[in-house]
């Protein structure tokens, strides 16, 4: 059976796609684990249905200061990627690929900026890949857009891109940490219905 | 804190009313806004926190105060029901930015979309808009003093603390 909204899905969906989290959070930490030499480790797959409220607590309030790195996904699945950055984690970054660090956001440069952009797309694209495999599906992405600023705003673009249809966000993702550092850093997908719906089927998980 | 200065929290698709000696707050507006309704006279307050600009355009419509349509008519009915008449009423409004800038994406107008739903709904209402401080790419934490009406807006971005 369809669902009308992300609180309808049953235990099995929720598995289902807590597994495409666990394959597209894996594949990530592959690529980043290859861009910034060292090994990466990843917490458990997430799958979360919150209210808009609940999420910005989830995520550790609205108003500390994060990186977000942000895509839009076209074509067999519509939804969002988007990648948060703290930033323990820009600096483990940008040792890596600049050998620069920051001691605050607001020193970012622009080549900087374009370094983070890049890590955050080519951990969305791989996480997509890997989801797209197994699901054999065709998904695109936009072109990266980066913003560094009060969190609560960054979370709230899923949401208000998807609020027209759901009181909830939905997010399927993980954590990253770095073995020495402690380098946070979560991917999140955020599907619309419609997709999850198609996603669901091609996984075989609802019937036709 | 003293009692003379509870703050009330108001979160996203949220509102809440206050009175003398309360100030009300919104964390980090982004595509979002935050609109202050304020009866001077009476020292009665509300903030809303919309998130998107119509309700008809939707189809989960539980929550009112997700929309600028019904958030601002459910605010100013609960307004008048504390006995603020509409037309004494003005209007404050912060945020509706794009937060990100993607190519041919769908997600970079629901600020501005959502700022000229406002002041439509706010026309409509017959509410005059005092001060703005909207659009932009920057997230906007939004505090408001149901004592005075002066509203305070704070960002990240090293700007410096605006009062409106």
């Amino acid at each position: 059976m369809e669902i009308k909204n992300y609180v309808d899905l049953s235990s099995m969906e929720i598995d289902a796609l807590r597994e495409i989290g666990n394959i597209g959070t894996g594949n990530a930490g592959t690529v980043l684990s290859q861009m910034i030499g060292e090994e990466v480790s990843i917490t458990l797959p997430e799958v979360h249905i919150m209210g808009y409220n609940e999420a910005i607590e989830w995520i550790g309030g609205p108003e500390a200061v994060t990186a977000g790195v942000l895509a839009q996904l076209k074509g067999d699945i519509n939804g969002i990627i988007l990648t948060v950055q703290k930033l323990d984690f820009v600096n483990l970054a940008l040792r890596a690929i600049l050998g620069t660090e920051i001691s605050s956001f607001s020193e970012l440069n622009e080549l900087q900026i374009s370094a983070l952009t890049e890590v955050g797309n080519i951990m969305g694209a791989s996480f997509i890949n890997a989801m797209s495999n197994l699901a054999d599906m065709t998904v695109n992405l936009t072109a990266p857009a980066f913003a560094v600023d009060m969190q609560g705003a960054i979370l709230a673009v899923p949401m208000a891109v998807y609020g027209g249809q759901s009181d909830y966000i939905m997010t399927i993702g993980g954590n990253f940490q770095c073995k020495e550092q402690k380098a946070p850093c979560r991917i999140l997908l955020s599907p619309d219905i419609q997709s999850l719906n198609h996603l669901l089927r091609k996984l075989g998980v609802i019937d036709e | 804190m003293s009692e003379r200065d509870k703050l009330l929290v108001v979160g996203i698709a949220d509102m809440k009313l206050a009175q003398k000696g309360e100030k009300l707050i919104t964390y980090a507006l982004g595509s979002c806004i935050g609109i202050c309704l304020y009866d001077g006279l009476l020292h009665n307050a509300a903030m809303v926190h919309i998130m998107l600009p119509l309700n008809k355009e939707a189809s989960a419509r539980e929550q009112v105060f997700k929309y600028a349509d019904t958030g601002i008519r459910e605010a100013l009915r609960q307004l008048a029901m504390r006995g603020s008449d509409c037309r004494r009423v003005t209007a404050k409004i912060a945020g509706g930015a794009k937060m990100f800038d993607i190519p041919n994406g769908s997600i970079g107008n629901i600020g501005q979309r959502n700022i000229e739903s406002v002041h439509q709904i706010l026309r409509q209402e017959r509410i005059a808009l005092l001060k703005e401080d909207v659009g932009g790419n920057i997230a906007r934490t939004l505090e408001f003093d149901s004592t005075n009406g002066e509203g305070v807006i704070r960002t990240y971005s090293g700007r410096p603390e605006l009062r409106f």
